[in-house]
């Protein structure tokens, strides 16, 4: 069974795929489909869903709620994509690097990943993001310094492992150089677990950037779903559209990604069970 | 009545198995008192078959037809707590890996006890003491401190000692032994044999064991039954059987099992193309920090070879024989010693200076499911080497073809990838990708250990006819001393990283010098065998 | 039990809190805006002689070296210097909210692993059930809520919609309670914040607990424990889940690390007065002392965690040496 059959095989993995794709559609239509951004005031504030023109109603100030959820889904892909190819980026790299030398390198690159794990990465990133100034691009940033480690300790793992293999013997046996090994030999085999913990990194990174929004960390310009939940704490006791909506976007994105990280682990090791 | 008899019985595998029944209308008896062996190769049925009678089938694996008659009570009609209460008292078993069969984080002491107190009223204090007892009478010295004792820090033939311990606990009429040796070195497992044999005659007890190695059979089995396919294509007594089989496939298979009896003749003088002396390899354990002592696996290790020869390394595990091949190959750095090719010494070379001498020395490994690259065709596996020497992509095909028909395979294999072969297969491929560097010499780590044993003869055949076709200086290492009587002409034997006793192979095998070799020649299963 | 191996891992602790300290200290002093136009801002005075007051009082006319040294050796003796906003020594503000903090981690853990371990263990017994998908989608959707939102959510459905629990703060303000009523009090508040902290990680033992005991399940102990004749609850209990437990210490030791730093969106939106309410205010008022006092007790903290989980994991598992 080729690997599409595999992944295709699972309906949550279906699901998973099917939503994230409607929702990049949704993301890259916003513009075309709300021309006037999500930032102008169109109707009176806290009407709920269902008023006459507004079909997921209005925030505290009067903003169409349907047009922030869209232009949010674009915020949210964004620094979920990009912060997340940035770590993986960096963490492959590293990580292979100390997996596939051993030594100082290795014990250098645990000394780091360590170092990450002891410090309190959230406060990091609002101090990182608060020093940066806060924008779309010190998110990406921030969350990207934050997370790289996770990848480069599993990178480092499978290079550990798969470095004994005989296969590996053999490659520098009949004259393989260093780096032609990592390429050819190594790396297709490592990227199973790569490719699985990118793609829950992606969701996690979403849910790092509505917590930074919510937080008022967000960039000041841009519409976000964490933002809008922020705004509509004051409100939330009487329009509980203006909070739940948002909320169950972020929900709905990031159980789609993890719908597609579960199938590609299972479609990547088709020898796990249950 | 017999003990136990199995009637007709089949077994089905769950959908989307190679074949639909693991075990076919197969009928066998065992008597009181009695050793019945069942021997096959890999996928015959024969450990299934054994589990059977425990009850103790796999999910998704269904007993579909037939009986299982104990004391004439059909087992495979009896309730899941009727099983329950048989299993320690009535049948007991044994596995093949002590080291997964007992659990990592409990004592010895509590888990034979559990045994005992899964079905004695008895408080855990008595039922160790009882325990100890039991550990002194399967030879282990200090039962005391045994009972404290995690498996891990037990040696393989000491758990597998606990393992029987606990099976015999309850004094079962019946033993079932799946493979119990097989993950042990050769002496350890002739004392294990031993031990089996005097316990089942100082209780009468009967004994199912389950083995592919038929020197086994000949020490241990008073009747055997031989499976394939989950079919018995022959049983009867051990005499019977062995000495004048009926069914081709038994004798295809006593045929291919190496005798080690006939001793390749003394290899031409020639020149040494290898010489190694002094060599030496220290392991230390933990980082940079770290205060443990460093462990020697090749000490002072000397050796000459020439072409058109086989050198044998023989060993147990630990002996360091892996550890030296893979100094002598340069996949690691020695500590100490030269490594003479051609009188150019290798073993402290630059890698730059190394990188035009490698494809002089080639290797052949011992696991063929981790030894090719899984995501790579078998073309570029092979072909790989030539190319990185600038050899032009079309005529390493081309040769590559050639040296596949070489070594049995069709050349239209170069499109495949390595799962869709065998073991055997994968061994072929294994040695064509060593081949096709045009190498001198030729290093085989254990090559056939993972194999069935007529797959083996087949591939031992074919590594000897390559040596001579190609006056290849060959390094054998093995465990087995059969198989390296079958290929080398000279023998040097290892243990605990140095060299004990070297020679000609007939000399070794007739008139062994050290009392080492003396103990390994003893171990060999099946050596009163005619 | 090593002591030179303990003495060695504490050691290690100073080492990587020197470490912590260096860089937050680089860190925080490149950001852009000094603390004393931060206190003066505050204030309302911004002319030049106060804010050159200012500098002195806390040592910022300093040359940066000369500012780490200082600031080092005074940690080294407990003091982790003043706030520039409220004016108090950090560690006592940080040690007023501490333990309220480790409070409702330690609740958080509890539940967490609790209730992780039996959700998971259930839907390990019978693979690919009714019961194991339920546990399975409910712990994805776990993973997928957002924390700040989920707390939202709780103090909508409980404080608002039901009026069964109270949706902020950790006591009834005015209340005074003592004794077993300020217990109780405090026990109700503790609910909707610790169960919203728990959740995602109660997801993560679930799973964790499934796929360790259907791994365990696999192993050939698991098959002698059956073959010596037990029953399958004992099987169950003493094989597997004892050795599927052995993953699980990692995990807990890494729940309480994540936990000690990365309260602070629960804190923010149940108003709990902890380090990480404490955290994102300094960081809002630019209060670069607090911040690094912060990162310094927290790592101290999770170093200490770290080091207990080892020791735990080493009594779970024998076969693990400490000291490798």
């Amino acid at each position: 069974m080729s690997f599409a059959r595999r992944f295709f095989a699972s309906p949550p993995a279906i699901f998973g795929f099917a939503v994230f794709l409607a929702i990049v559609a949704i993301a890259l239509a916003a513009p075309l489909l709300f021309a006037r951004g999500p930032l102008s005031i169109v109707d009176m504030p806290l009407l709920p869903p269902g008023s006459p023109g507004l079909l997921a109603g209005s925030d505290v100030i009067g903003r169409d709620m349907a047009v922030g959820l869209a232009y949010g889904a674009r915020i949210s892909l964004l620094v979920g994509i990009a912060s997340t190819c940035c770590a993986v980026g960096i963490g492959v790299l590293l990580g292979a690097i100390a997996g596939y030398y051993g030594g100082w390198l290795d014990d250098l690159l645990m000394r780091v990943t360590e170092f990450f794990q002891i410090i309190p990465s959230f406060v990091l990133l609002m101090v990182l993001v608060a020093f940066l100034q806060p924008s779309l691009g010190s998110a990406v940033i921030g969350i990207a310094l934050i997370t790289w480690p996770q990848v480069a300790r599993v990178v480092r793992g499978q290079f550990l492992s798969l470095r004994s293999r005989e296969f590996v013997e053999a490659a520098r046996i009949i004259g393989m150089g260093d780096a032609r090994i990592i390429f050819t030999q190594i790396l297709p085999n490592a990227l199973p677990p790569i490719v699985v913990v990118s793609s829950m990194m992606v969701g996690n990174a979403i849910l790092t950037e509505s917590a930074l929004s919510f937080l008022g960390l967000g960039d000041p310009n841009l519409m976000s779903w964490g933002s809008m939940i922020g705004g509509s704490r004051v409100a939330m006791w009487v329009a509980w559209w203006t909070t739940v909506l948002p909320g169950l976007c972020i929900v709905i994105t990031v159980l789609a990604l993890n719908f597609i990280g579960d199938g590609l682990n299972d479609a990547l090791n088709p020898r796990r069970r249950g | 009545m017999p003990l136990l008899a199995l009637q007709n019985l089949t077994i089905a595998l769950p959908q989307g198995a190679d074949r639909p029944l693991a075990v076919e209308d197969v009928s066998l008896q065992i008597g009181r008192n009695e050793i019945v062996c069942i021997v096959g190769e890999s996928g015959s049925g024969k450990s299934l078959t054994a589990h059977a009678v425990m009850g103790l089938l796999p999910r998704g694996v269904v007993a579909t037809g037939g009986g299982i008659l104990f004391e004439g009570a059909d087992l495979l009609k009896e309730t899941q707590e009727a099983m329950r209460r048989r299993r320690g008292p009535d049948i007991a078993m044994i596995f093949q890996d002590p080291m997964a069969a007992l659990n990592p984080v409990m004592t010895v002491g509590h888990q034979v006890a559990e045994q005992i107190r899964a079905h004695r009223a008895l408080s855990e204090h008595r039922a160790q003491k009882q325990t100890e007892e039991l550990l002194g009478q399967m030879g282990l010295k200090d039962p005391r401190g045994l009972l404290k004792a995690y498996p891990h820090q037990l040696s393989g033939g000491q758990r597998q000692r606990v393992m029987i311990a606990m099976a015999l606990s309850l004094s079962p009429k019946l033993l079932i032994a799946d493979e119990p040796t097989t993950a042990l070195d050769v002496t350890t497992q002739a004392q294990i044999l031993k031990l089996i044999k005097r316990l089942q005659a100082e209780r009468a007890m009967s004994v199912l064991f389950i083995t592919h190695d038929f020197g086994v059979v000949a020490d241990m089995a008073d009747s055997v039954a031989v499976m394939r396919h989950g079919r018995i294509v022959e049983s009867g007594t051990t005499r019977q059987v062995l000495g004048s089989p009926a069914h081709d496939y038994t004798r295809a298979l006593l045929a291919a099992v190496p005798k080690g009896e006939n001793y390749l003749p003394p290899p031409a003088q020639a020149k040494a193309l290898v010489q190694v002396s002094g060599l030496t390899k220290r392991f230390r354990r933990g980082g940079l920090f770290s205060r443990s002592p460093a462990i020697t696996a090749v000490d002072q290790v000397s050796l000459s070879l020439s072409r058109g020869e086989t050198l044998g390394v023989v060993g147990e595990s630990g002996s360091g024989k892996s550890t030296l091949a893979r100094c002598v190959i340069r996949l690691l750095d020695p500590d100490a010693g030269e490594v003479l090719l051609d009188g150019a010494d290798i073993a402290h070379m630059r890698e730059r200076r190394l990188r035009p001498l490698r494809r002089r020395i080639q290797m052949v490994f011992q696991d063929p499911f981790s030894s090719l690259n899984p995501r790579q065709t078998i073309g570029d596996i092979v072909t790989a080497g030539p190319r990185i020497l600038g050899e032009d992509a079309g005529q390493a095909r081309a040769r590559a073809a050639e040296t596949l028909e070489l070594v049995g395979l069709k050349p239209e294999c170069m499109h495949r990838f390595p799962h869709e072969f065998s073991g055997g297969q994968r061994q072929r491929i294994g040695l064509a990708r060593a081949l096709m560097l045009k190498p001198d010499v030729l290093i085989a780590d254990e090559p056939v250990s993972a194999l069935d044993v007529t797959v083996q003869a087949q591939v031992l055949k074919l590594l000897d006819d390559v040596r001579r076709q190609m006056n290849l200086a060959m390094l054998f290492i093995t465990h087995d001393m059969r198989v390296a009587a079958e290929v080398c002409h000279r023998v040097m034997v290892m243990r605990h990283g140095q060299v004990v006793e070297e020679g000609l192979t007939r000399d070794i095998f007739t008139a062994p010098a050290s009392d080492y070799t003396k103990a390994l020649l003893a171990a060999i299963p099946g050596r009163q065998w005619p | 039990m090593k002591f030179s191996y303990i003495a060695g891992r504490l050691v290690k602790t100073v080492l990587i809190t020197v470490a912590v300290v260096l860089l937050s200290f680089f860190l925080i002093r490149a950001a852009p805006g000094d603390a004393a136009t931060v206190m003066a801002g505050q204030t309302g005075f911004a002319d030049e002689a106060y804010m050159k007051g200012l500098r002195a009082e806390y040592g910022l006319d300093q040359p940066l070296p000369v500012q780490l040294w200082r600031y080092v050796s005074r940690v080294a003796q407990g003091d982790l210097g003043t706030s520039y906003v409220r004016r108090q020594p950090v560690a006592d503000i940080i040690l007023e909210r501490l333990p309220n903090t480790l409070l409702l981690d330690a609740f958080a853990l509890l539940v967490a692993a609790a209730g992780g371990i039996w959700l998971g263990s259930v839907a390990a017994r019978r693979p690919g059930s009714a019961g194991d998908s339920a546990v399975t989608v409910l712990a994805m959707l776990f993973y997928a809520v957002p924390q700040f939102w989920l707390g939202m959510m709780m103090v909508l459905v409980f404080a608002v919609w039901f009026h069964l629990l109270p949706p902020f703060g950790i006591e009834t303000m005015g209340a005074d309670y003592t004794g077993l009523a300020r217990l109780g009090d405090v026990a109700q508040h503790i609910i909707l914040p610790g169960m919203t902290l728990a959740l995602f990680f109660l997801a993560s033992y679930a799973r964790l607990t499934r796929t360790a005991m259907i791994d365990v399940a696999d192993q050939d102990f698991v098959k002698t424990a059956r073959a010596k004749g037990l029953t399958e609850r004992q099987v169950a209990r003493r094989h597997i889940l004892r050795n599927a437990l052995i993953p699980l210490v990692t995990y807990a030791g890494l729940q309480a690390s994540l936990l000690v730093g990365g309260s602070v969106l629960v804190e923010n939106v149940f108003s709990w007065p902890g380090i990480g309410t404490l955290a994102f205010q300094a960081v809002q008022s630019r209060d670069n002392p607090l911040l690094l006092g912060i990162f310094i007790v927290t790592a101290i903290l999770v170093s200490l965690f770290n080091l207990i989980t080892d020791i735990a994991y080493s009594i779970a598992d024998p076969r693990v040496e400490l000291g490798r």
